[in-house]
């Protein structure tokens, strides 16, 4: 099923991202009975970081910051309307401050585990065909809560803190556009309810592309905008991070190959463009994917 | 079916909660005093050394002892931490934490001390407890001996003024403070010692230290190199500062007093070239005045000593570290 394959792949696109807490809902729906499961590998970089008001370069303490991490995800069609994902990262963040310094804060170059997994259901709600191609309308909930033992609660030491320790509850209105040739456009938008000191934030995102039998490839726009929270080192900042504003827009681009019978590979890249509170990050990713 | 008006809607709201990241917050606010450190790359040292002496936080917020919220904060650059060898966050490490975090406090103040107010002779309380004083040298405005590069760096908890020496202070006496570096409590190992142990052979410790109307000195305080080095010249084995004690006691006694004038304690930009007469009685010569600092030269020297921890506050005087001891 040439459809079933290739829609899978486009699930993937976000698999990567999901450390930085990006939503693993898309617009595409498996059918009844089939779906996915992929394992990816992802790398990210940043040796500056977007403070309030201004970028700062160099890390604080960690000069440089690389997170990295393997992931598993999954999708499997419940009904042709009704779809169930999850995913579940570990994670490897290393810094790269002088170990001088870090002896003497007591601090360490590298944290690392289990971060969070995530589920997710999305429900078609409507689908309308317009001209030669159709429209969907989609809802999501989902769920995200930490399985690692990871801490967060380490002062400046957190800036490697794999995770932010909150248990998410994201509700999503999705709109998809696709074309009878394979153009389409899927637009998401929601708001997260975190637990704890973890402000609550808006996310959306926009992303478009090209599915087509022999490939398929797509460029996103996404972020995220708190709707509270203090500022790295202004007012309130104690050297607790999950409590800081993460806001940040990103764009990537991901593509996907069928190899032989239901494999294939997905690959990908992202980058930061703007935020409060967070690394300026340029990342990609790879992963191998299995289609049922 | 979906209706033509209810897709419209529904584009609409996603469109809406799709831009919501892409907004811009209200205008951004000043930054605090510890994100002008963090951010600025002339202030990389002063951000290790705030991270590590624990003043990052506090830094970020309000002062709550203040109306205003407002702290001042005299910034070093990196330029000024290289003066003193320090170069990293890694090299902060010879120094010990208490000492780092009260250096660091000496730097701070309450409320907004604005530029214009720092005029000469103007002392200003520091968070660490001991007064600082403005001293004007020309057209330049020094804080004890730290030239002021700028001023009215507006933080949202306070001002920022850039300083090119980190400013030192003991909160001790001269005595004290000597004691405090030769148990390396201020360096991780010890300087000082064979000053303190010919201090103590002089039976000089009590004329140095601080007693209600005793008088305030400038000290020249040769570092332990300095002794070894004139062990060496002289031919005596200066080895261990216990063997000061193997020369006689009035030649020690001469020597020491040579290094200390009673003049009420001076700064570098407080020194001119030219003759001071230190308690031994035979003149010292002071060097031009050049990068911040003066030389200083005995009579019984061949060449002029240099300042490698100039201007340290103590309470009864002012202490200059040497690299020569200074012969009558």
């Amino acid at each position: 099923m040439r459809t079933h394959l290739i829609l899978t792949a486009m699930l993937l696109g976000a698999v990567a991202f999901t450390a930085s807490a990006q939503s693993i809902v898309n617009g595409f729906f498996s059918g009844k009975g089939h779906g996915a499961v992929a394992l990816s590998y992802s790398a990210e970089h940043y040796d500056n970081v977007f403070l309030v008001p201004n970028e700062v370069k160099g890390v604080p303490i960690f000069r440089e910051v690389s997170v990295n991490s393997v992931s598993v995800f999954a999708t499997y069609g419940v009904t042709d309307r009704l779809e169930a994902s999850l995913t579940l990262p570990y994670i490897t963040a290393r810094g790269n401050a002088d170990p001088a310094v870090l002896e003497g804060l007591g601090f360490e170059n590298e944290r690392k585990g289990l971060q969070d997994l995530s589920l997710a259901l999305k429900y078609l709600a409507y689908r309308l065909n317009v001209g030669a191609g159709r429209l969907d309308v989609a809802v999501s909930a989902g769920l995200r809560t930490p399985v690692g033992n990871y801490r967060v609660d380490e002062g400046l030491q957190s800036i490697l803190a794999i995770g932010n320790r909150a248990t998410a509850v994201t509700s999503l209105a999705l709109l998809h556009w696709q074309s009878a040739m394979g153009l389409f456009v899927t637009a998401q938008g929601g708001y997260s309810v975190r637990s704890g000191e973890v402000p609550d934030a808006w996310v959306g995102e926009l992303k478009a592309g090209y599915a087509h039998r022999a490939f398929y490839v797509d460029v996103w726009y996404a972020g995220q905008r708190s709707t509270g929270g203090v500022n790295i080192l202004g007012e309130g900042f104690t050297g607790f991070f999950p409590a800081t504003d993460v806001t940040f827009t990103r764009a990537g681009l991901s593509a996907f190959v069928p190899v032989v019978g239901g494999l294939g590979l997905s690959g990908g890249v992202s980058k930061y463009l703007t935020g409060r509170n967070v690394g300026e990050a340029t990342g990609f990713y790879g992963g191998v994917v299995y289609n049922f | 079916m979906l209706s033509v008006k209810k897709y419209l809607l529904l584009s609409g709201l996603i469109a809406a909660l799709w831009s919501l990241p892409a907004c811009q917050k209200e205008e951004a606010p000043l930054p605090s005093i510890a994100a002008i450190a963090v951010t600025n790359p002339d202030f990389s040292t002063l951000e290790d050394a705030a991270v590590l002496g624990g003043v990052a936080a506090v830094l970020s917020n309000p002062n709550p002892n203040d109306p205003q919220g407002a702290y001042t904060v005299f910034a070093p650059n990196n330029a000024a931490f290289a003066r003193l060898g320090l170069n990293s966050g890694a090299d902060l490490r010879v120094l010990q934490p208490a000492f780092l975090t009260s250096t660091l406090l000496y730097h701070v103040s309450g409320g907004n001390l604005r530029g214009d107010r720092l005029t000469n002779g103007a002392s200003s309380a520091s968070a660490l407890g001991p007064t600082r004083r403005v001293v004007v040298r020309g057209s330049d405005r020094y804080l004890n001996g730290s030239k002021i590069l700028a001023t009215d760096v507006a933080a949202s908890n306070g001002t920022v003024h850039v300083i090119d020496k980190v400013l030192l202070a003991t909160g001790a006496d001269i005595v004290q403070s000597a004691l405090a570096l030769r148990d390396a409590k201020v360096f991780v190992g010890p300087e000082l010692s064979f000053l303190v142990e010919a201090v103590l052979y002089a039976e000089l410790a009590d004329a140095l230290t601080a007693k209600p109307g005793s008088p305030s000195f400038t000290v020249f305080a040769p570092t332990d190199a300095a002794f070894r080095q004139l062990g060496q010249d002289l031919g005596v084995p200066l080895k261990v500062p216990a063997d000061i004690r193997k020369l006689p006691k009035d030649v020690v006694t001469n020597v020491l007093l040579n290094h200390v004038v009673a003049d009420g304690g001076k700064f570098n930009p407080e020194m001119n070239a030219g003759s001071i007469m230190p308690l031994g009685g035979t003149p010292l010569t002071i060097g031009a005045f050049a990068n911040g600092v003066v030389t200083v030269r005995g009579k019984g020297n061949d060449a002029a000593a240099n300042m490698v921890i100039p201007d340290v506050q103590t309470t009864n005087g002012v202490v200059h570290v040497i690299d020569r001891v200074l012969l009558p």
